[in-house]
């Protein structure tokens, strides 16, 4: 009995929820063979499993390294339906291009890592320029690569106010309009984000998507 | 001989405080790796150690926090790992004072291993062994693997310490307070902490850095109920804050943290010291709490 296309959606949702990171893949080419369209597969099966994830995450059920795992199934689901898409001549519209790095003086990574892996499971571009990144780096490559956003992540108290010299320097470059600043990391908070003048702030990696989201939503991306 | 166990029978073991706090504040760029200092700076690591012994820390910790050879890679420094660590033990060790003692820092790697990062299980031994090798060394009295997150590179960690050298080691995880109870970054309970430290024989453990005074009181208790060795607690100062000159500071003062301090020794906390935020003046009033408090403890 051929199964019903529902039942291909549904297994494809329930690996990524569960972080089955080698059985997505299959089961994407499975959905596909089976006639879905990969956009179908994409909107109904991972999207919504990449946000049950989150919600797991958020609801402290699932930990660092389920969303992890589930970020990468996603990643593994996702890297199959574009090729088919890509194949039969469609694009996937990008949720928008993020410039994302940890900010000069602090070499942690693990935060960022996580934000960018869930922002890329959700469909935006993401380029990932590491940590102990300069101030002007961030603004040279947002220019460069036609960025959307501009996420900054901080884990020390000293560093933190490198996030706000980031602001500055968009600031006096007349650039401040040009892209949306978003920040990060353990010592940062919404207030500090106010006051130095981010357009966003998120507390975790899950947030840090709909604060992405939210930050574009009746703006078309600089790129299109 | 450090035995931990003899050390906390009759007393409460005060540990000292930031040393990342106060090397930035005595001047360490922001990026600089801080275990360079111990060569280039050494007068300023061995200032700090100094002053938390005069405030009443029995031991402090060697400036190696980051000392493994995967985060001095990324300053371009792990094959300077053991000298950087020896150097670090014997800065401590030049100030300790008679009677006093010197503790190894041993953080984590800030890499996980497979399958949710890249690293193997032989890569984190690599890792850990010539830390260790240069703490023990320098003459440290002890180890204290800390701020882990995932138990198994604290177990890692200890077995590469154990390997490595006969010093007696203690441990501590970091938790968070979820909606859900106290958990590590990783997922890691209290309970499954506790019981892992147990069958390894940890002489003592407990947990360190993020939560606040207050909150570390209701971890400690959980500890306490599911163990009976010395406990090891090191809160924050609550949480960081930016002030209108744009300068970054902890919420507690020296004073409102101390105060946490019976609290925290009646839920069963043994072996105390600061965290993020905390400084000599903290250590100082935490030393005076201890003191007047030292009858209750049975």
């Amino acid at each position: 009995m051929k199964p019903e296309p529902n039942n291909h959606l549904q297994a494809l949702s329930q690996a990524i929820v569960q972080g089955l990171v080698d059985e997505a893949g299959p089961l994407a080419e499975k959905a596909l063979a089976a006639g879905l369209p990969p956009l179908q597969v994409i909107e109904q099966a991972c999207v919504p499993a990449i946000e049950e994830v989150g919600r797991l995450w958020e609801a402290g059920d699932y930990f660092l390294p389920e969303l992890i795992a589930g970020a990468e199934a996603m990643k593994a689901a996702m890297t199959v339906l574009q090729e088919a898409l890509k194949s039969s001549g469609q694009s996937l519209k990008s949720a928008g291009r993020v410039v994302i790095g940890t900010v000069e003086g602090d070499i942690h990574d693990i935060g960022k890592n996580l934000v960018a892996s869930m922002l890329r499971a959700s469909g935006f571009e993401v380029i990932d320029l590491g940590a102990d990144v300069k101030v002007e780096r961030f603004v040279e490559t947002a220019e460069r690569e036609k960025a959307d956003i501009i996420a900054l992540s901080a884990l020390l108290t000293t560093t933190m106010l490198n996030q706000k010299r980031v602001v500055e320097l968009l600031v006096s470059l007349g650039l401040k309009d040009k892209f949306k600043v978003m920040v990060g990391g353990a010592p940062v908070t919404e207030k500090f984000a106010r006051e130095i003048g981010a357009d966003g702030y998120g507390e975790s990696a899950v947030q840090a998507v709909s604060v992405a989201r939210n930050l574009l939503a009746g703006r078309g991306g600089n790129h299109d | 001989m450090f035995d931990i166990k003899r050390l906390t029978e009759k007393q409460v073991f005060l540990l000292d405080g930031a040393m990342g706090t106060e090397l930035f504040r005595a001047g360490l760029p922001p990026g600089h790796c801080p275990e360079a200092w111990n060569e280039e700076r050494p007068e300023a690591v061995a200032g700090i150690h100094r002053s938390y012994y005069e405030a009443g820390s029995l031991a402090v910790l060697t400036n190696s926090f980051g000392g493994n050879a995967l985060k001095l890679a990324g300053y371009g420094l792990e094959s300077r790992t053991f000298d950087l660590n020896f150097k670090a033990a014997q800065l401590a060790r030049s100030v300790c004072p008679e009677g006093r003692y010197v503790g190894g820092s041993i953080g984590p790697t800030g890499k996980f291993l497979k399958p949710v990062g890249d690293l193997t299980e032989d890569q984190l031994l690599e890792a850990f062994r010539p830390q260790v090798g240069g703490l023990a060394a320098g003459g440290v009295d002890f180890l204290l693997i800390e701020t882990q997150y995932d138990l198994k590179e604290a177990i890692l960690a200890l077995r590469a310490a154990r390997e490595t050298c006969s010093l007696p080691v203690i441990l501590t995880m970091t938790f968070n307070l979820t909606r859900r109870g106290y958990y590590t970054l990783m997922g890691v309970s209290p309970e499954a902490f506790v019981r892992a430290m147990e069958e390894n024989t940890v002489e003592a453990f407990g947990a360190n850095c993020t939560l606040s005074p207050a909150d570390m009181i209701g971890l400690i208790r959980i500890m306490r109920s599911l163990s009976d060795g010395p406990l090891i607690a090191q809160a924050n100062a609550g949480q960081p804050r930016v002030g209108p000159d744009g300068s970054t500071f902890y919420e507690l003062g020296p004073g409102e943290y101390a105060g946490y301090i019976p609290e925290l020794v009646e839920a069963g906390a043994r072996v105390i010291g600061g965290c993020c935020g905390t400084s000599p003046e903290y250590i100082k009033k935490i030393a005076e709490k201890i003191s007047a408090f030292f009858d209750k403890i049975d």
